[in-house]
């Protein structure tokens, strides 16, 4: 028996000493290699300072998207601050809200999808923050239509109690979903079965047709409605879309939500941007 | 090389001591927002991508606000172009402009014009002395480059030194001054100018997001990248354990007095490192002040690597292969030693 | 020396003289400031690792780590100075003096003496070296029959030796640099901070690694070699490790029936000899 626990010592002792013998080659020798590999490319890029340079300018994904994403912690002695770092942004975000890992839309749309309006994309994307794309994009009627809407957890999708008491206004890690009633039963309208389907065109996209895609496509959009919910539809006190009141909105919030101060501006948004809103499909386009 | 990841573990130890006090005081609305701009600005996903494809965040955490140098400032003090809600997209923020701030001593419109002489003059400059570009003048950084919003560091004197705001001294403070408001603002502004309103990490990391560039090091034929050589000396990585003693960039690169915008290269005979003002950086009465000149020949800078500085090079090398080559065949004979034990009796060839 | 008799006999079992009492308390101010020298130094070499701003807060931080590391240092450096001095007065009141009384001190014969000592490597540990590669590589079942002191532990000996020149030193003169660039450019400081750092990482590993192996982890001596707390080492790995030695001494003290055979490969022989019974 203590033989055999010698022979399984040794063998672990045998993979740790590769290990570090791994390890030393990686603090000496290898890094004389990677000194020189180092030097020869600062010799390249002085060689051919002007070439890089056009190079650099060339739009390359890897620098244009994924670099962007740089993280900054800042020591302030009382507290460590730590945020996205965007470039050239002045004020402090100062927290982090995890994507949206649930919704159906984003894979392919994005978190930050409203772009056609101009004047009003910002504001459609601080919605699409906390409102799930559905709950505008998607006009339950007749047998359909439930009224019910609750908040899910936008990293693990699960539906959620309100979080709106708890956050600051719009910070909320969860979304807002409508649900529908499909032959008696109540379901999200995100049903798991839909984002699947989602999913799977997004993965044998490459492998399809032409028609193929069209059809999928077609499927795909099939819930979304040709004009969505505007913003007087819940910016008001006479039978609002969204049950404020139902999803944890204290009173406070909806009379400020349907203040005259945010209808007012809408109201002000409408007579100037309302003709654009109303072309149908525009503020999906991506 | 200085990283952000590396967790600083000493500094989490303070932060519940000091974490509630000044975000709870300052989480109080202040009179900036006088144009009610947080109605739409207080939601973090207000953002959208501009034309060039960035990502445009148009948020504004209040507290944070409130607890940065500009907390007084409203947001039409400085994005001036804005009058109504709801506007069109708004200018770039010029940060030259007179605010609507006194400055008290003067009694002055408050500017940052100053500061564009002082690059203007600097090695970061745009245009040299004739008046004409530079090359690559796209290279030269602009305000928001190295500063986001500054963010206030208190500092605590009451009884001893500590980050934070001490609730003694307002006390005092109060005693006079009765708007709370200003008494946080003076406080916290005072206290963090006391010392640097960026940590010597923050402050290198600022630096290096260009000067650790190959590509801009090569370009403008920089010696070294800068950061990545300060941080293998004992100062740059005292920096990223958080020491907030340790020299950064502008201790040395900045005449003492002088703004920090004022930065000289160093063949500029007024420059701090010119090599005729070098003995005297280091031999300050804060850092080593029984230095001789010659300390600062010291290679603040010395990389790695062979064209920069060949005899450190060289030295390393010699180390490199005597720590490689005593410790591999070491290694190698555990190894062999382990394997030998598994097979006692299997001699090649003559059998006992 | 006399107090320590050659071999000592407990439960029946050989033990064989190896270290004073006073070599083994060098031996552990030695070990204990070196482990906390390394802790103390390796998160600065190695400071963006992400284990490094832990281990250094552990030690205090930036603040105080860098104090425990210039006490550690300073007591070791008193220890390397004492050892100079215990090395000179050992050789010169057992080798030299002896030789004095008798007269036959000649001209060359004290540096004989000295390069005769038994830590000073010889032709012998060359062809240990020889017939270690033979058995690892499985041309003989014969391990070489070490003397006193193996070239294993000679290694031990001057590796650490060179180190604590080489590391002390400059650890001394980056502790005092305002002092020294007085006479020195500060330009040696890059020098020294490179041998400091570069040395102690080879002293560090190769005592982790090599020393830690010889004396912990093989499976001889597993969990841990008790030498350096008793002073007294086996006669199994007496056998094992130093043959020739092993068998002089016994027969020195007239037990020569009792002599043991070689250790042909290893003791899993007996052990496996002992499990299947």
């Amino acid at each position: 028996m203590k033989n055999f626990f010698f022979k399984i010592y040794m063998l672990a002792f045998m993979a740790l000493v590769v290990f570090f013998m791994v390890v030393i080659w990686k603090v000496t020798f290898a890094h004389i290699l990677h000194e020189y590999s180092n030097r020869k490319q600062a010799q390249e890029i002085s060689k051919f300072k002007e070439e890089r340079e056009e190079k650099g300018k060339k739009s390359n994904f890897e620098k244009i998207i994924l670099e962007s994403e740089e993280r900054v912690k800042r020591y302030l002695g009382y507290r460590i601050l730590e945020e996205v770092r965007i470039k050239g942004h002045f004020h402090h975000i100062g927290f982090d809200i995890g994507p949206d890992k649930r919704s159906y839309c984003i894979n392919c749309h994005g978190d930050m999808p409203h772009d056609a309006v101009k004047e009003l994309r910002a504001f459609l994307n601080m919605h699409a923050f906390f409102v799930g794309c559905e709950t505008c994009h998607v006009r339950l009627d007749g047998q359909e239509k439930t009224g019910i809407f609750k908040w899910y957890d936008r990293k693990t999708g699960d539906i959620v109690a309100s979080p709106v008491k708890k956050s600051s206004p719009g910070s909320f890690k969860a979304k807002i979903i409508p649900f529908e009633k499909i032959n008696g039963t109540i379901q999200r309208v995100d049903s798991q079965d839909r984002i699947d389907f989602a999913l799977e065109y997004r993965s044998r996209e490459e492998s399809l047709t032409e028609a193929q895609k069209s059809r999928a496509k077609k499927l795909l959009h099939k819930i979304v409605a040709k004009q969505p919910y505007i913003c007087e539809d819940c910016h008001q006190t006479e039978n609002p879309i969204l049950p404020f009141d139902a999803i944890g909105y204290p009173k406070e919030r909806i009379d400020s939500i349907t203040s005259t101060e945010v209808v007012g501006m809408i109201k002000n948004y409408t007579k100037f941007y309302m003709p654009n809103m109303l072309h149908p499909g525009e503020t999906l386009k991506k | 090389m200085i990283k952000t990841r590396i967790q600083k573990s000493c500094f989490i130890i303070f932060l519940p001591l000091f974490l509630t006090i000044t975000f709870a005081l300052l989480s109080s609305s202040y009179a900036a927002d006088i144009g009610n701009c947080l109605l739409c600005h207080k939601y973090p996903g207000i953002s959208r991508v501009d034309e060039e494809g960035r990502m445009r965040l148009f948020y504004v955490n209040e507290p944070i606000y409130n607890n940065s140098v500009h907390a007084k400032v409203k947001c039409e003090g400085c994005h001036t172009d804005i009058k109504e809600i709801p506007h069109k997209p708004a200018k770039k923020v010029d940060c030259l402009v007179e605010c609507h701030i006194v400055e008290p001593s003067t009694e002055k419109k408050f500017s940052h014009k100053d500061v564009e002489g002082f690059i203007q003059s600097s090695v970061h400059g745009k245009v040299d002395k004739d008046g004409n570009e530079k090359k690559y003048a796209e290279d030269y950084p602009g305000c928001k480059d190295c500063h986001d919003n500054p963010l206030f560091r208190p500092l605590s004197f009451f009884k001893r030194v500590r980050p934070g705001i001490s609730e003694q001294s307002l006390s005092r403070c109060k005693v006079c001054h009765k708007k709370e408001e200003f008494v946080y603002q003076f406080y916290n502004h005072v206290t963090t100018r006391l010392h640097k309103s960026r940590n010597p990490l923050n402050i290198a990391e600022m630096c290096g997001r260009c000067h650790d560039d190959p590509a801009l090091v090569a370009r403008h034929e920089l010696s070294t990248k800068a950061v990545i050589s300060y941080g293998e000396t004992f100062h740059g990585k005292a920096a990223s354990f958080l020491d907030e003693r340790i020299p950064d960039c502008l201790d040395c690169h900045v005449n003492k007095g002088d703004s920090v915008h004022q930065m000289l290269g160093h063949k500029d005979p007024a420059s701090s490192i010119h090599k005729d003002n070098k003995g005297k950086i280091c031999a300050t009465i804060d850092c080593h002040p029984s230095a001789s000149p010659k300390f600062a020949t010291y290679g603040v800078h010395a990389e790695f690597n062979l064209t920069q500085s060949p005899a450190q090079y060289f030295f390393t090398f010699f180390f490199i292969v005597l720590t490689g080559g005593t410790l591999l065949p070491l290694m190698g004979v555990i190894f062999l030693d382990l394997l030998r034990r598994f097979f006692p009796h299997a001699t090649i060839g003559r059998r006992k | 020396m006399e107090k320590y008799p050659m071999i000592k006999i407990k439960d029946g079992k050989k033990y064989f003289y190896r270290f004073s009492l006073n070599q083994r308390i060098q031996h552990i101010i030695l070990a204990v400031t070196v482990v906390l020298l390394v802790l103390t130094g390796m998160p600065l070499k190695f400071h963006d690792a992400s284990w490094a701003p832990y281990l250094y807060a552990l030690f205090g931080g930036i603040k105080y780590a860098p104090v425990v590391h210039k006490v550690n240092g300073a007591i070791l450096m008193l220890l390397f100075f004492y050892h100079i001095f215990y090395l000179i007065y050992v050789i010169r009141k057992y080798h030299i003096e002896p030789l004095k009384k008798k007269g036959e001190l000649g001209k060359w014969d004290a540096v004989k003496t000295v390069l005769t000592q038994k830590m000073v490597p010889n032709l012998k540990d060359a062809l240990d070296i020889r017939d270690l590669m033979k058995y690892l590589f499985f041309l003989t079942n014969k391990r070489p029959d070490g003397d006193e002191m193996t070239w294993k532990e000679k290694f031990d000996y001057w590796a650490p030796f060179w180190g604590m020149v080489i590391i002390g030193f400059s650890g001394l003169i980056l502790w005092n640099k305002e002092l020294f660039t007085h006479i020195v450019p500060g330009g040696v400081l890059n020098f020294l901070i490179i041998a400091h750092s570069d040395e102690a990482l080879l002293a560090g590993l190769f005592l982790f690694i090599w020393h830690w192996y010889n004396v912990h982890f093989s499976i001889s001596v597993f969990p841990m070699g008790t030498v350096f707390l008793t002073g007294y080492l086996s006669e199994e790995l007496m056998v094992e490790e130093h043959y020739q030695y092993y068998v002089k001494i016994m027969k020195k003290a007239g037990l020569e029936h009792e002599i043991l055979p070689p250790h042909g490969a290893h003791e899993h022989e007996a052990h496996e000899g002992g499990a299947s019974s």
